[in-house]
């Protein structure tokens, strides 16, 4: 899981990176100093995920801007959620760019593990 | 003949047309329509294709003068003219309204639209409006946009005052075209002057009676809206589709806790949830009011946040 934060954070982009399932968190690059940033992260896009899903509806991509930053969340697959930090100034399809990458990866990691079998 | 061309650009109400009236020798071209648009609390006509002028600055010399619609619907006409009409203009003069709640977020905002426009040409800030705002200056202006490391030009003008904005192209042009008699020009123009006095206001007037809800359903892309009080108490609601509402009502409780448990963090702007074939849900807060809105998804969230933040500063007038 890490490789994939490694792939998702880049200078002047995305400052740090998690991979959460649920309430859980598999992995992360979010330092100290952001730990709230991340706590935040986790609980609101939980939320707002699962209230989408709720309603059956298929958003799967949340920006949450507070104070100068912004707290990006894409829903991967099921309930895997990658949160990205970035500046508020930031170009968003930059962000965006980045996450497809990690989705990207993880699809070819399942595919790979799928063609052992 | 030398012909020189210039662009002016900037956000509805920034003073596009009314600068390219102030300068021109001939009379202007410009193509309003109703507004349809987050501005139309702020008035009812705007340009939908361009505004044209022509400025003559010596026999043998004149200046084109172009300015791009103010409204997101109309963008792709910013295309077309940075593509075709004025692909070889000497600048890009971009004017922002000092009123606004946050006019850096308009620069930002145009910087990104036309930054390819800009790499090979000049660009000049022209601050209008700040007879009705003061704040921000012009030392808290070069400020800011050195922080966002953007080293140009920045003058305070009164789109009205045709010597005013006659400034701005002497800063353009001056050290490329020689000879010209600026002050001789300036008395010319001054018939142009729209200055208090000849001013008409019956447009402003107009749109007094114009609510939040109905600015917000009027814009493109927009297809429903929630308005909440400071209390984030909803004052009124339109929202079609019951999932979208019910979504974008737990946006809303999420934006509200968050204010109260992470306000330590900074403000809480914005909470925006898109998806692939999905309405975007948006909820945009500041201190007096907060404005939840679904959007069409082909909107990008650059746009709706300009709308958005267009929509709650007008709606404080």
């Amino acid at each position: 899981m890490i490789e994939l934060l490694n792939l998702v954070d880049h200078p002047g982009v995305v400052e740090c990176s998690s991979i959460l399932k649920g309430k859980e968190v598999l992995a992360s690059s979010f330092p100290e100093q952001y730990k709230n940033h991340a706590t935040i992260a986790k609980q609101s896009f939980n939320y707002v995920f699962a209230t989408a899903a709720k309603m059956k509806s298929k958003h799967d991509e949340a920006h949450l801007e507070i104070g100068d930053k912004r707290l990006s969340g894409f829903l991967l697959k099921g309930d895997l959620i990658l949160v990205c930090l970035s500046a508020k100034d930031s170009n968003i399809q930059q962000v965006r760019k980045q996450a497809r990458q990690a989705s990207a990866k993880l699809l070819k990691d399942e595919l790979e593990e799928l063609s052992k079998f | 003949m030398a012909e020189y061309k210039v662009l002016f650009t900037g956000s509805v109400c920034s003073g596009k047309t009314t600068a390219i009236k102030s300068l021109s020798d001939i009379e202007t071209v410009d193509t309003d329509t109703s507004v349809s648009d987050s501005a139309i609390r702020r008035k009812r006509k705007t340009t939908i294709a361009m505004d044209y002028g022509i400025l003559d600055l010596k026999e043998d010399s004149r200046l084109h003068l172009y300015g791009t619609p103010g409204q997101e619907r109309f963008k792709f006409m910013w295309e077309l003219m940075m593509s075709d009409l004025v692909h070889d203009a000497e600048g890009l003069v971009l004017l922002v309204d000092n009123t606004r709640a946050d006019p850096f977020k308009d620069i930002q905002f145009y910087i990104e639209e036309f930054r390819d426009f800009i790499v090979r040409r000049r660009l000049i800030i022209a601050v209008t409006h700040s007879d009705e705002q003061e704040f921000p200056d012009h030392h808290f202006y070069m400020n800011r946009l050195k922080e966002m490391g953007l080293f140009t030009t920045v003058l305070f003008i009164d789109a009205r005052d045709p010597s005013s904005v006659l400034e701005v192209i002497k800063e353009l042009l001056d050290h490329k075209e020689k000879g010209i008699d600026w002050e001789a020009m300036g008395e010319r123009l001054e018939v142009n002057s729209t200055m208090p006095g000849a001013v008409k206001q019956d447009e402003v007037a107009q749109t007094e009676d114009i609510s939040l809800m109905d600015a917000a359903l009027n814009t493109r892309g927009i297809v429903g809206a929630i308005h909440l009080d400071d209390k984030r108490e909803v004052l009124s609601s339109k929202i079609e589709n019951p999932h979208n509402r019910e979504i974008l009502k737990a946006m809303v409780n999420l934006v509200s806790a968050l204010e109260k448990k992470a306000g330590f963090l900074g403000h809480i702007e914005d909470l925006i949830l898109c998806g692939k074939d999905q309405e975007t849900l948006s909820v945009f807060v500041d201190e007096e009011q907060a404005l939840g809105l679904c959007s069409d998804r082909e909107l990008s969230i650059n746009v709706v946040k300009q709308q958005a933040a267009d929509l709650l500063q007008w709606s404080k007038e």
